[in-house]
């Protein structure tokens, strides 16, 4: 049988596209290298989410190799499964989406052209979008309606344009400590407003709403209240008749004939054996990494150095969120009790932001540079993590009676209060993804090498940032106030590798996200970003993908 | 005597047997907590050692677990958690990291050879106030405090993950911490060395 469409990976990137297609008619063949965990497979088990990390692939099975500069300025590599670093995000049916939190910010105007508004930075590869933001918000508005997102629009001054006034689903209930946030934003003249989340407040077709769980990110959801890709487009995809999803598929080649148009998909099954499939067209969205990977694996002899890499670009500009982390603590015992009766409950969700700084006057320059958000949140509430943390004291193991006050006494007397600062990664020639030359998979193959190069200009918008949120956390009270740039990767937020654009010698892909050179394989899932925005990538994954369906059901079409 | 060599000789027969049967298990991977407990009484695990320690080690294994997290008054100690079966079970679970597992048990015999070294006695030989000045002095080696470290995280688990995992009975280390569990929880066929079976068995039939 020859498919219309296969489609390798289930994610952000692929649900849009399976949900377009099998609606428009389309047989579609979705080829998942994870297993299929159904609604309610998921529990909120600390063991299977995070201590086990079942959702992921065991290290010995499937790892990275991470390159980071040592303190000699030197490149050095080691395997995950040394450094037990996970860089996986969620390898199942709908992938990591059914492990997000969905914090959904939309991109600004000023996003799709930073080479344009804000100048290069020295070693940095900005460039400006081959689309504008008005190409894309139509397809933002289109998830929020169809995926889900629930929220509140209020005015600010970095607020997008919108086709419609507000967000089709209310904002979820949160802890009352969000009226803190914001009381305390707005005493320092900080205007911190309702964040929006890719989580349904109101049940949706089959769909029930957030139950409030509080354990939502790094868990599945049993509500199908989180819009994960699996919940709110595949399921309703499957009804059409017209989509087969083959879990536990891990796709290794992409077979091309002497057009350089891909003819098959090769892939293990769960038995290990090699399969092959035909399709009149191929997509590929299996995150930023895994999709460079598989370009540069599928060697042809129309592509020896890999897919739709004959100008050397695949793997090059891959780009995380930079981000700036901090903390604080709210003492029980310093506030009235009423007041923390208000906020020492299970409830987790904050879901309060800071956008006034997505431009900021930069001191040293005396120019405009590219600010970002901060998002404002609690600790999350699964347990385990938090406990693991107390039993250190720098470097000291605490251990008997003075471990177990102070596990106790962090549980029961105070709440921790976070923020997390988001801003552009700057792209660079030092981040990218290869493949390995001696590392392979338990199916043999090359794993991929990933080059983590910091642009050192990160931290300035950082800085500036977790400054902004410290103040806020200490009016709010909090004590023993911290926070500072990180400048490791945010192995959930990756994007890049395969950049869109109008050049075929400098990009991978066209503005449609077809590859200049192959030209029945598109590319729909974060690999297509040139620059990322200071927002978390999802949102803008889905309606990337969902413009991007058009143009692939416009190209069968014209085949028919 | 002879009865009493009697007794031995079958007692050592029926635990041989037994760690046939748990050995098995490992291999075909199919050791659950469940089996695991059934497979071992709490008694032969305290006090006569298993296929993985032996009595010395189970020895020494209870009295720093019982110092790293006391039953002082302030919460469950590692008995109320049932701690020291949940470790073993974890000992015994391939899908648990391996080094930290080997390191958990070759720590035990290190500590025994630090205490012949530094105190010419035995741990088990130490008082109660020798074996803590020995733990704390465990702690001031890169070492020792790995150990340490993981024996301690083993116990955060018996206090913190479900139930069914075999400590927390009852939820004692939630209610200690007020803690509130995430709903739903863990069940037997959703538990971690069972759930991808559990949800392959459920894939829809395709052709392919």
């Amino acid at each position: 049988m020859k498919y219309d469409v296969c489609i390798i990976g289930s994610g952000a990137g692929a649900g849009p596209v399976i949900y377009e297609l099998a609606q428009a008619g389309f047989n579609v063949l979705v080829l998942e290298k994870g297993p299929w965990f159904k609604t309610e497979h998921f529990t909120k088990d600390d063991m299977v989410a995070t201590r086990r990390a079942i959702y992921t692939p065991a290290f010995k099975d499937e790892f990275h190799v991470l390159e980071t500069k040592d303190a000699d300025g030197n490149w050095k590599a080691v395997p995950t499964h040394e450094s037990r670093t996970d860089f996986w995000n969620g390898s199942a049916v709908g992938g990591s989406s059914n492990f997000m939190s969905a914090y959904f910010h939309r991109l600004k105007p000023n996003d799709f052209r930073l080479l344009s508004e804000y100048g290069n930075i020295q070693d940095g590869n900005m460039v400006d979008w081959p689309i504008t933001y008005n190409d894309l918000e139509p397809y933002y508005t289109k998830v929020e309606h169809v995926v889900g997102v629930s929220g509140a629009v209020v005015p600010h001054k970095h607020l997008e344009p919108r086709s419609t006034p507000d967000y089709p689903f209310p904002p979820l209930v949160t802890n009352r400590i969000s009226d803190w946030f914001t009381a305390a934003g707005a005493k320092k003249g900080y205007n911190v407003i309702p964040a929006a989340r890719g989580i349904i407040s109101l049940p949706k077709g089959d769909r029930n709403a957030c139950y409030l769980s509080n354990y939502c990110g790094s868990f599945g959801c049993s509500s199908d209240g989180k819009s994960s890709s699996r919940a709110a487009l595949i399921n309703d995809a499957l009804k059409t008749g017209n989509v087969e999803i083959r879990p536990d598929s891990k796709v290794f080649h992409l077979e091309t004939n002497e057009k350089n148009e891909i003819i098959k998909a090769w892939y293990y099954d769960l038995a290990g054996l090699k399969n092959s499939v035909e399709a009149t067209l191929f997509v590929v969205a299996a995150q930023a990494v895994e999709t460079s990977r598989l370009l540069l694996m599928s060697k042809n002899p129309s592509s020896p150095n890999g897919l739709a890499n004959n100008a050397g670009n695949v793997g090059k500009n891959l780009i995380f969120s930079a981000v700036a982390t901090g903390s604080g603590f709210i003492h029980f015992d310093d506030f009235p009790a009423e007041k923390i009766a208000e906020i020492n409950n299970p409830m987790t969700f904050v879901n309060r932001t800071l956008v006034d700084f997505y431009e900021i006057d930069d001191s040293q320059s005396g120019k405009k540079i590219k600010g970002g958000i901060i998002d404002f949140l609690i600790e999350h509430s699964n347990p385990m993590p938090k406990a693991v943390k107390n039993k250190k004291d720098g470097d000291r193991l605490v251990y008997g009676s003075e471990f177990k006050t102070k596990l106790h006494t962090y549980f029961t007397t105070r709440k921790k209060v976070r923020f997390e600062a988001f801003t552009d990664w700057i792209p660079n020639d030092n981040c990218y993804v290869t493949l390995d030359p001696e590392q392979k998979d338990k199916w043999g193959d090359p794993v991929a090498r990933i080059r983590l190069g910091y642009h050192e200009s990160n931290k300035i918008p950082g800085e500036f940032l977790a400054g902004i949120s410290k103040e806020i956390l200490t009016e709010m009270g909090a004590r023993d106030v911290s926070g500072a740039v990180s400048t490791g990767p945010t192995v959930n937020l990756q994007a890049g590798g395969c950049r869109f654009g109008n050049d075929p010698k400098t990009t991978v892909l066209t503005k449609d996200c077809r590859a200049h050179e192959v030209p029945n394989l598109y590319v729909t899932d974060g690999s297509f970003m040139p620059t990322g925005g200071s927002v978390p990538y999802t949102f803008t994954i889905y309606a990337n993908a969902f413009r991007v369906a058009e143009k692939i059901i416009d190209q069968l079409k014209s085949k028919l | 005597m002879a009865q009493f060599s009697d007794n031995i000789d079958n007692l050592e027969h029926w635990q041989t047997n037994r760690r046939q049967v748990i050995k098995a298990a490992i291999l075909t991977g199919t050791l659950s907590q469940l089996s695991f407990l059934q497979a071992c009484t709490a008694n032969q695990l305290t006090e006569e050692g298993n296929d993985l320690l032996d009595a010395n080690q189970v020895g020494i294994l209870k009295s720093v677990m019982e110092i790293l997290f006391p039953n002082d008054g302030n919460g469950p100690g590692i008995d109320d958690l049932h701690a020291f079966e949940y470790i073993m079970w974890v000992l015994h679970d391939t899908g648990s990291y391996e080094k930290y597992r080997n390191l958990a048990i070759e720590g035990i015999t290190w500590a025994d050879e630090q205490t012949q070294k530094n105190q010419q006695k035995n741990y088990l030989e130490l008082s109660q106030a020798e074996r803590e000045q020995a733990v704390a002095h465990f702690n001031e080696t890169d070492y020792g405090t790995e150990w340490l470290s993981i024996i301690l995280t083993y116990i955060l688990e018996a206090l913190l993950l479900d139930p069914i995992y075999g400590g927390n009975p009852d939820g004692i280390g939630w209610k200690w911490l007020n803690h509130t569990p995430g709903y739903p929880q863990a069940t037997e066929e959703l538990r971690y060395e069972n759930i991808l079976k559990t949800v392959r068995a459920a894939y829809p039939k395709t052709e392919s």
